[in-house]
């Protein structure tokens, strides 16, 4: 795969302004955010990387008006996200959680279905727009042929590719996808990933979670590193990763190379750092 | 241990001698005390050597095997939802001789071999429908099932009841749990089945603790999950068959007390039944003497009583954060 | 950004359903679902006309719906509009109120077992219903105590469980107990109650179209005529909840509020049965599984349901009037008898208790 030429994409689209404002997120008495401020660059692939617990996910889910900030805010064109209409939000936002979950015997054309939820209405239940946002998403999502089969009978690959085929039938400008290749294998991620890179490139905000440093690198125009619910480092991944950021953040010693395929960082872990090490200062790069 | 062992003790004494002390008649606690004590008038004598003291033992029995019988439930169906009374083992013992007296035989002459199978066969019949498997059970589906199971039980009773003039009569005293009223005799058919069923619930403490890890994991560590489970059955039915013979269905207390051992010991289901055995009576008599107590000189029935003081404890169990399906 | 599209493309509407539309306005009706609806609805109207034939006095069945409407001979007209259309209307009000009732709750819990006998309203107006006639003495119909004892059980529990929970889980365990503790006060009652007293409070502990009263009927039928289109709108919006909620969220649907409203229809419906005519248990169990084992796992289909609750409770009461005439058998204990059977059956055979 060559690699993704981002420099002559076509021009962001107005109206993809997502960023948050000094947001605090948490559950009760515990704070998983603190005070976070990213604005997610429009048009571009973000990818959100970070130990287990750094609250990306839970960030994520704040970014879908899943979570209610305890306080802060997230703001879409400004205006904070709790002031919106859910389906309003559902117009404009996207998100594909971790573990999504469908019952037996779904089909592929039934989720895509679901997708247009935000465009319906109790009288307007089925327009020539849905009919063609589910037929391009499933064109886009390489799923036509698959698209009477129930969910349970697909591949790992291809039953992440319906659960994007029907977020992109919601036809959102901003799309956030949790973790969409965790469980998946090298070939089943590079399908996705693939898939992802076009809603880019045709134009949409992306925000991915990763857990994978270098997939991350590799896929996202824009790198955000979180720590302990606030920020380390934001910026293209060849200026932000560097091995101070990986001991910093993952406790692991690293070497950072360039991919010779696609030009991004590549991290190859050398050791694990035990804790005692960890407070003293990280070696230079 | 000591912890739970004790406290569960002096509350057991207190309710013994409360359970002797206090009645819905005109024996008040000094009265009795003195017969206590040795002495005392020919009426309080009476009261309490003929009427609270065999009623006192019944209902001590009650509360052991009904306490025994909920913690032994809970670990064989892995869920502190499940309770004989709600699940339908209660209410398939009262069906089974609800059935027998009307099919012919007398109210004395069923003794409570007939109350075990119902409850054998109601047991069998809830955990069956809730599909056991691995861990990762819908704990709400086994709720919903002995929900289902004893609403079908009642109401087969019913049935009968309506059709069959006589046995309705005979069987009042099967269709609501009380200790009222009973006597000795009772207490002797039913001990047999009773200390059986302490014996294997005893027995099977151990293998049915491990099976909290889940099926496979239990297995790898060399127990038996299908032989635990079928001798848990086994112990619950001799324990709420033989407690429905004496008292009729008392439900809840197989839910309260397993809760309250939990809170004091800890999840470990050797040392809940320890704490089970004392905590279980004593619940029963608490129990048993506020009914005496709350409309004198007339008495509510002990499942009047188990079942509101259930209700909250129900609540509390499903609020609390161990059931993350609520 | 929305793709630039042709304007006039076809809207063919997927697989298995039908579009209706007209004006920029659309309708997505499963067709299986409208299938199976349309057949129960004719076999409703054939016990209906079977239901008012048979009694003491027998006419012929195609004189009886013609009666019905007033055409036809003087006495057929009045035995069946005085005497038996009553019944046989309350019998479908009922039946319809406790399908909807049934189906909102199971797809809700996504168990087959949710009802809402389960939950504490049976007992609830029970025990209220009961109170009325032993207990305390009120000039309020015992019709109007069971409405208000379902909503009471409901509102207590909805209070105690602190919300419906996933799936609407804690709403229905913590409905068992509060069940539980309201039926020991009815047993309490009952067992305190003189002999004439308790066997008038009889008929409110099994659920019978025995002479009910008008005014409790004529509610229900408001009720249904309010609630049966807010339900449809409800079962497309719970076949979404079918999806993991982070997803449905994200989709723009307000998750914890569609439960509660799902949970406040489905009270409402039951309670204001109950009201009419007692506690008819496991109505809302069966009458869903028959409308979905005709309407395909699709659709949530609340009019089946509806139907099919008529279809039951109506069978029931010609089964409850004729098999052991002159004795007529309450409808409460045949949807018992042939039900608990069913019910057993169903909780030993089926191998997942999941709704599609």
């Amino acid at each position: 795969m060559t690699s993704p030429d981002r420099t002559t994409g076509p021009d962001p689209t107005p109206g993809a302004d997502l960023r948050t404002e000094q947001l605090n997120l948490g559950y009760g008495e515990a704070r998983v955010v603190h005070a976070l401020d990213v604005a997610l660059p429009a048009g571009r692939v973000t990818a959100v990387v970070g130990p287990n617990g750094c609250g990306k996910s839970t960030l994520l889910g704040a970014l879908a008006r899943l979570h209610t900030p305890q306080s802060g805010a997230v703001l879409l064109d400004g205006r904070a996200l709790a002031t919106l209409r859910p389906r309003d939000v559902a117009r404009r936002i996207g998100l594909l959680p971790q573990d999504a979950d469908a019952p037996d015997g779904l089909t592929v054309r039934d989720l895509v279905r679901y997708g247009r939820h935000p465009h319906q209405g109790l009288l307007r239940q089925w327009s020539p727009e849905d009919a063609a946002a589910v037929s391009q998403a499933l064109a886009a999502a390489d799923l036509h042929d698959l698209a009477d089969r129930p969910l349970d009978t697909l591949s790992g690959g291809q039953r992440q590719r319906a659960w994007i085929a029907m977020v992109v039938a919601q036809e959102t400008d901003v799309v956030l996808l949790d973790e969409p290749t965790s469980a998946l294998d090298l070939g089943h991620q590079l399908e996705v990933l693939e898939l992802v890179h076009d809603l880019a490139r045709a134009g949409r905000t992306v925000v991915l979670v990763l857990h994978e440093l270098s997939t991350a690198c590799r896929y996202a125009d824009h790198l955000v590193a979180m720590l302990d619910g606030r920020i380390l480092a934001e910026g293209a991944p060849v200026d932000v990763v560097t091995p101070a950021l990986v001991r910093e953040l993952y406790g692991v010693e690293a070497v950072v190379l360039t991919d010779p395929v696609a030009g991004t960082p590549v991290v190859c872990p050398i050791r694990r750092v035990p804790a005692a090490e960890r407070t003293r200062q990280p070696a230079p790069a | 241990m000591r912890r739970g062992v004790l406290p569960s003790l002096a509350v057991l004494a207190v309710a013994v001698l409360a359970s002797l002390a206090f009645g819905a008649g005109d024996v008040g606690p000094l009265r009795a005390v003195a017969v206590v004590l040795g002495g005392g008038d020919d009426d309080a004598r009476f009261a309490v050597l003929e009427l609270r003291v065999p009623r006192t033992l019944v209902a001590v029995a009650v509360g052991l095997a009904l306490g025994l019988a909920g913690a032994v439930l809970q670990a064989a169906a892995r869920n502190p939802l499940a309770e004989p009374g709600l699940l339908g083992v209660s209410a398939g013992a009262s069906f089974a001789v609800v059935i027998t007296i009307a099919a012919g035989a007398s109210a004395a002459s069923v003794g409570p071999a007939v109350a075990v199978l119902g409850a054998a066969a109601g047991c069998l019949l809830a955990l069956g429908a809730a599909r056991l498997r691995g861990t990762g059970d819908d704990p709400i589906r086994l709720v919903l099932a002995g929900a289902a199971l004893s609403g079908l039980l009642s109401a087969g009773t019913s049935v009968v009841l309506l059709l069959d003039q006589r046995t309705a009569d005979e069987v009042r005293f099967w269709t609501v749990g009380s200790v009222a009223g009973r006597d000795l005799g009772t207490l002797g058919e039913v001990g047999p089945v009773l200390a059986a069923g302490v014996v294997i619930a005893w027995l099977v403490a151990r293998p049915l603790s491990a099976l909290a890890l889940g099926d496979s994991t239990a297995r790898s560590l060399g127990h038996r999950p299908a032989r635990a489970r079928a001798l848990g059955v086994a112990a619950v039915a001799l324990l709420v068959g033989g407690s429905v013979a004496a008292a009729g269905p008392i439900a809840f207390v197989g839910l309260v007390v397993p809760f309250l051992a939990r809170a004091l010991v800890g999840p470990d289901l050797r040392r809940v039944l320890t704490v089970c055995l004392l905590l279980g009576p004593a619940v029963v008599l608490v129990a048993d003497v506020a009914s005496r107590l709350l409309v004198r000189p007339y008495e509510m029935p002990l499942g009047v009583i188990t079942a509101l003081i259930g209700a909250p404890v129900l609540v509390a169990v499903v609020r609390s954060s161990r059931m993350p399906a609520l | 950004m929305t793709a630039t599209r042709p304007a006039t493309a076809p809207a063919t509407p997927p697989p298995g359903t039908w579009r209706v539309a007209a004006g920029g306005r659309s309708v997505l009706v499963d067709r299986r679902a409208a299938l199976a609806a349309t057949v129960l609805g004719v076999l409703v109207l054939l016990v209906v006309a079977v239901s008012l034939a048979i009694g003491t006095a027998r006419l012929s069945v195609l004189d009886t719906l013609p009666a019905a409407f007033g055409t036809g001979e003087t006495r057929d007209v009045l035995l069946v509009q005085k005497l038996r259309l009553p019944r046989v209307v309350a019998g479908v009000l009922v039946g319809g109120a406790l399908g909807i009732s049934g189906v909102l709750l199971q797809t809700l819990a996504r168990n087959r077992l949710a009802t809402p006998d389960t939950v504490g309203l049976n007992d609830g107006a029970t025990a209220f219903a009961v109170a009325s006639i032993v207990a305390v003495s009120t000039s309020l119909a015992p019709s109007a105590l069971a409405l208000v004892g379902a909503a009471t059980a409901a509102a207590l529990t909805l209070g105690l469980a602190g919300g419906a929970g996933q799936r609407g889980y804690r709403f229905l365990v913590v409905g068992l107990g509060v069940g539980a503790a309201l039926g020991a006060l009815t047993q309490l009652m009952l067992a305190r109650a003189p002999i004439d007293a308790a066997n008038q409070a009889f008929p409110w502990t099994v659920g019978s179209l025995n002479a009910r009263a008008p005014l409790a009927i004529a509610l229900l039928a408001a009720g249904l005529a309010v609630a049966l289109p807010v339900a449809v709108v409800l079962g497309r919006q719970l076949r979404m909840l079918r999806l993991a909620d982070a997803v449905v969220v994200g989709l723009g649907l307000r998750v914890a509020r569609v439960r509660i409203a799902v949970i406040g229809v489905a009270v409402v419906t039951a309670g204001l049965a109950i009201a009419a005519a007692g506690p008819l248990g496991l109505v809302a169990l069966i009458a869903p599984e028959m409308a979905r084992k005709a309407a395909g796992p699709r659709s949530v289909a609340v009019v089946g349901s509806a139907l099919a609750g008529a279809l039951v409770v109506l069978l029931a009461d010609l089964l409850g009037r004729t098999v052991a005439a002159p004795l007529e058998l309450p409808v409460g204990i045949v949807t018992a008898v042939v039900g608990g059977p069913y019910l057993l059956w169903l909780l030993l055979t089926t191998r997942t208790r999941r709704i599609p």
